[in-house]
């Protein structure tokens, strides 16, 4: 593996990100917008808690889903741009090698730490994350969670298989699905991510 | 003057004014709005509004309190303008807000051009997060609280208006 991912975030943290004289921040072929992260837990929580638990459900699954686009199509903008081309593709070499620019550059954005602990090439990665923000919120303001609540984590960790193994993009988006299996939230001591094939072939 | 980011690149994490934030795209915004605004059973554009009124009226305060001297009403809704534009959120008029309320202005919004890029036109406003900010700066300015001011937009860009609007009044108790 031939992935520099310190030189990856060093190049990425760089990237001159600013609004532009209207407040609109474009990069990567998205609309970009900083907010602070309390008011996602807050917005979300409030939600979770408002709905029934099947409401809840079917909710986290839209919010998966907002963050399966988003991690699926700014990645690919990434990826094809000339910064990406400069300086990370040279150190390219293999599919696998892609998985863990990928995974290196989602470390820029300032949600926490994400890194692979797994990749069975074409059929399984595992992440982990130790420092998400709203499972220690969740756990302060709620106490121990049923199920996890990293989507942002866990939806960015399939869409990195989506734009690696899948069909080329962008036909690809939802090839694998990805679960979390552990989260703070729960009372683990870490939050891991595990995306497979939906129907391996 | 807004304070700049500081990013620790070990943990991924970026510091706003002693704060943790962080970037997103328009497909993750609009598709938690979207989400929200579909649950049947709540009022989801009126928690958009109260939870960015809420968070912004103690964000706003912090920044506010990091000043070397106290500021004019004027002052500050000018900083707001200029947190609101370096956040990526659009271009904000807020000069002609006073205590009592107003007009405020956008001719540009990161949840318009967002929303058409993502999923086209639609028949009801999309700002229901500016009112929201608006609502928790003018709390913050004219030592109010998140709850004191209603915002409404009624004007939107992604209903073919050249600008949107916001009204702005004090509700009858705030409490």
């Amino acid at each position: 593996m031939t992935i520099d991912s310190k030189k990856i975030i060093e190049l990425g943290s760089s990237l001159p990100l600013a609004s532009n004289e209207k407040g609109i921040m474009a990069a990567f072929g998205v609309y970009v917008a900083m907010n602070y992260n309390e008011f996602y837990f807050k917005l979300v929580s409030k939600i979770i808690n408002m709905v029934g638990d099947k409401e809840a459900v079917s909710v986290e699954q839209k919010l998966y889903d907002a963050v399966l686009a988003c991690g699926y199509h700014t990645f690919h903008g990434a990826r094809t741009s000339m910064h990406w081309r400069d300086f990370i593709l040279p150190m390219i070499k293999t599919p696998e090698d892609e998985v863990h620019a990928l995974v290196a550059f989602t470390n820029v954005f300032g949600i926490g730490y994400i890194e692979v602990e797994e990749l069975i090439p074409g059929k399984k990665l595992v992440t982990t994350v130790r420092n998400a923000y709203d499972p220690g919120r969740y756990l302060e303001e709620y106490g121990p969670q049923p199920r996890g609540r990293c989507y942002m984590f866990n939806a960015c960790t399939a869409s990195y298989m989506d734009l690696v193994y899948a069909p080329k993009y962008p036909d690809g988006m939802g090839t694998f699905v990805s679960k979390e299996v552990t989260c703070r939230s729960m009372g683990d001591s870490i939050c891991k991510f595990v995306a497979e094939l939906v129907h391996p072939r | 003057m807004i304070p700049s980011l500081k990013f620790d690149s070990d943990n991924n994490i970026i510091e706003f004014n002693g704060v943790l934030a962080s970037f997103h795209c328009h497909h993750y915004n609009c598709g938690l709005l979207k989400a929200i605004e579909e649950i049947p059973s709540i009022d989801g554009q009126g928690v958009i509004i109260e939870t960015a009124a809420e968070e912004f009226f103690q964000k706003f305060k912090q920044i506010l309190a990091g000043e070397s001297k106290e500021i004019s009403p004027i002052k500050a809704l000018e900083e707001a303008e200029e947190l609101y534009r370096f956040m990526g959120f659009g271009r904000l008029d807020l000069s002609k807000l006073t205590e009592s309320g107003g007009i405020a202005y956008a001719d540009s919004s990161y949840f318009v051009v967002s929303w058409l890029a993502k999923y086209g036109r639609r028949e009801t406003p999309v700002c229901s997060f500016t009112c929201g900010y608006i609502a928790g700066i003018l709390g913050v300015i004219f030592d109010a609280t998140p709850y004191t001011y209603e915002v409404k937009e009624t004007q939107c860009m992604v209903l073919r208006y050249d600008r949107c609007e916001f009204t702005v009044s004090k509700k009858a108790n705030d409490d």
